[in-house]
């Protein structure tokens, strides 16, 4: 019987949840991370001009993304005896109230080390205008039973 | 968490380095927290992620981790409660360019976390202040938990 290792293949996509963000959803994290950044939560603030960015309204933390992004890949590999290793992340789009993002995961490769089994992801966060949020690359150990 | 955190970022903001004066290498002020199983449940509700082995004991004993953990992102709550009021990090306007983080072992409830942290690097691009920080977070044996570098854009 092949290992949950062995069944993986290259361009296999895990689908993560999808989540509306609200200024509800944005104050909560603000309270659960102890992120109170204005930029999270102060309309005044963000009608003010960042350089060359201009906001215009309140945006989701970015690091919303990440345990969006988080939530799919333990979803993904507890079951699977695997353990979420890394997790690299840049963000594309500021995310607004009123978006629904969701997170997608291409495996990109598999390797074998001397004691262990890895693999290696393509992350993509995009919002309901299929627009890219978020793009990153992620890592999991497939520890041999 | 306890009620002394201070939201209002604006407060203290006369205490913290500006991009001119962060010196990269300089170890940032720190401090121990103890992790409670409702923090680690509050952030994993801001997320939706009702995942048992963070709230069901009898389901977590039962698995390889033998308890309940904190899901590996629990650093975004950490980096908040394991650094002083006057810390950088919090400096209104500070943007978040990126992230990258390995896992080592699980953050569990009643662990008591610290950090070690800095500055990298500092730099100018497209017109953006730039600061690289690195930070490595512990548990009270002192085992390496997560490490992690991020990318902000400092406010000018």
């Amino acid at each position: 019987m092949k290992s949950s290792f062995d069944a993986l293949a290259q361009g296999q996509t895990i689908n993560g949840p999808s989540f509306a963000v609200s200024r509800e959803s944005i104050r909560e994290f603000c309270e659960a991370s102890l992120d109170f950044n204005p930029l999270h939560w102060d309309d005044e603030y963000m009608k003010g001009s960042f350089g060359k960015t201009k906001f215009e309204g309140i945006i989701m933390h970015g690091m919303t993304n990440f345990g969006l992004i988080t939530r799919m890949l333990t979803d993904w590999l507890y079951p699977l005896g695997a353990v979420h290793r890394r997790l690299e992340t840049r963000w594309k789009t500021p995310v607004k109230p009123g978006d629904t993002i969701q997170p997608v995961a291409r495996i990109s490769g598999k390797k074998e080390t001397k004691t262990s089994r890895w693999v290696v992801l393509d992350i993509e966060v995009k919002n309901q205008r299929g627009e890219t949020v978020a793009i990153g690359e992620a890592m999991a150990e497939f520890p041999p039973a | 968490m306890s009620a002394r955190f201070e939201t209002d970022f604006w407060k203290d903001e006369e205490r913290r380095k500006i991009w001119d004066h962060i010196v990269p290498g300089e170890p940032r002020k720190t401090i121990p927290y103890t992790l409670t199983l409702e923090a680690i449940q509050k952030y994993c509700r801001a997320v939706g992620d009702m995942h048992p082995l963070y709230f069901d004991e009898a389901y977590a004993r039962a698995t390889i981790w033998k308890g309940l953990i904190a899901p590996p992102s629990i650093h975004i709550l950490l980096m908040f409660s394991c650094t002083p009021a006057d810390d950088w990090m919090r400096s209104p306007g500070t943007i978040n360019a990126g992230q990258s983080w390995s896992y080592n072992i699980p953050a569990r409830p009643g662990d008591t976390i610290t950090l070690q942290a800095r500055a990298l690097d500092k730099f100018i691009k497209r017109d953006r202040l730039f600061v690289i920080h690195d930070n490595v977070f512990f548990n009270q044996n002192d085992q390496v938990v997560c490490s992690g570098r991020g990318w902000t854009i400092r406010p000018n």
